[in-house]
């Protein structure tokens, strides 16, 4: 058998014309030379995302889509097929942005890293002050109860009366005041109403005893992952931080802390349990 | 004998199949007339998709614009304009690919913006305390 003769005598009349008319047929969806108007501008788009070499790198897969998408918006359409045409630009222009937003996706995961790299840095570097200073701390503590006892009976007295004022408990810790969670917006750090009779009261204290040290605590509920808990608490704490600070406390009182869901005061099994969990406590401690 | 008889065989099995590709572009050209369901089921599922990633809250416009294209969809399937119809479907698939994506942006950069400003807090806390010694 001799496959080359197979090829040899041509294909004859009939079916050179056949290939003709599918030839004519195939380029009858696309007769006018010129590409639709308005794949300039997406083309622009794409080549833009092309040369951004962070773009290129995280969006590969999405480019080379949106680069096909393109290519056929770009190709010309019959005189009738303005829709198809207007189709096509549309469809390429939403794959350029699908890749711009898959790119950015994937760069700003890429960040984060860099960014939990820096975060664990301060931590390590803020345990590590933390501990200096737990050892003078606990000297102060153990002060701390004599000093209140020395304090003058009508001192004591109009302590005694702001204290009751501000609703605030008196523990070992110092003064507890415990901010409820209607302060906040479910998920957000932001005070709501921006005045709050408690706060106001504290801030009050503050000014008239103003040689007490304060510690700002968040903390949530167990909803959600812990890292976004902490997160959220530590908002929560500085924005009662930043409230006292514009209402005149000195920033060097105000230390704050987020402990996310680790210390519960109620169970997290029930609605109210965790309304309770979600606060912030305000630690005035006792005078040194 | 058997060389001549396979060349026939083969320039029919050319003409033939030339014919078929030339009625496939031909019915392509034409507008079909049955729904495209596959593109419906595909924008639906998309949309779907878009909601549940939260796109309503982190990109609504986008997810606006599938849910319009789709009902301009089914609305071209009840007029029977079947290409038309897919056109649209196709259209509300990629806007609700672009709100899934748009979301998981938005989404990535909060916690980025977060996890910068956990650091901040804890370089400043430090900064104070140290301040206070």
């Amino acid at each position: 058998m001799n496959p080359q003769s197979l090829f040899k005598p041509g294909l004859g009349k009939k079916t050179g014309a056949a290939l003709i008319l599918s030839s004519v047929l195939l380029t009858g969806c696309a007769m006018s030379p010129t590409s639709p108007e308005g794949s300039e501008s997406v083309r622009a788009k794409l080549t833009e995302l092309q040369q951004n070499p962070n773009m290129a790198t995280h969006a590969r897969v999405e480019l080379r889509d949106a680069e096909a998408a393109v290519e056929l918006a770009e190709r010309p359409v019959a005189s009738g097929e303005a829709a198809l045409a207007a189709h096509r630009i549309y469809m390429a222009d939403r794959s350029v942005e699908i890749a711009r937003a898959k790119g950015q996706i994937r760069l700003l995961e890429s960040e984060r890293a860099l960014l939990g790299e820096q975060r664990d840095a301060a931590r390590l570097a803020a345990r590590t002050q933390e501990a200096d200073r737990a050892h003078a701390d606990a000297a102060s503590a153990r002060s701390a109860q004599a000093q209140a006892a020395a304090l003058s009976g009508r001192e004591a007295e109009e302590l005694q009366r702001q204290i009751d004022l501000l609703e605030a408990e008196a523990t070992e810790r110092g003064l507890v005041l415990t901010l409820g969670d209607v302060l906040f917006a479910t998920g957000s750090a932001e005070i709501q109403g921006g005045t709050n009779q408690n706060l106001e009261k504290l801030a009050n204290f503050l000014r008239q005893y103003p040689d007490r040290q304060v510690l700002i605590e968040g903390h949530t509920d167990n909803v959600g992952s812990a890292l976004f808990n902490q997160r959220l608490s530590l908002q929560r704490a500085e924005s009662v931080k930043t409230f006292l600070i514009n209402r005149g406390t000195d920033s060097r009182r105000l230390s704050v802390s987020g402990y996310g869901f680790e210390r519960p005061v109620a169970s997290n099994n029930t609605a109210t349990g965790r309304q309770q969990n979600r606060r912030v406590e305000v630690v005035i401690e006792n005078r040194e | 004998m058997k060389t001549v008889l396979i060349r026939q065989a083969f320039r029919r099995a050319v003409l033939v199949t030339t014919l078929m590709l030339a009625t496939v572009t031909l019915v392509a050209c034409a507008a079909p007339q049955v729904p495209p369901t596959e593109s419906l089921n595909m924008a639906r599922e998309a949309i779907t998709n878009a909601e549940q990633a939260d796109a309503r809250r982190y990109a609504g416009a986008e997810l606006e614009e599938a849910n319009r294209h789709l009902e301009a969809a089914d609305k071209a399937v009840a007029a029977e304009k079947m290409a038309e119809a897919d056109r649209l479907a196709k259209q509300a698939r990629v806007a609700a690919e672009l709100a899934v994506a748009r979301t998981g942006a938005a989404k990535a950069a909060a916690i980025n913006r977060e996890m910068g400003r956990g650091t901040d807090a804890l370089d400043e806390e430090m900064r104070r305390q140290g301040e206070q010694q």
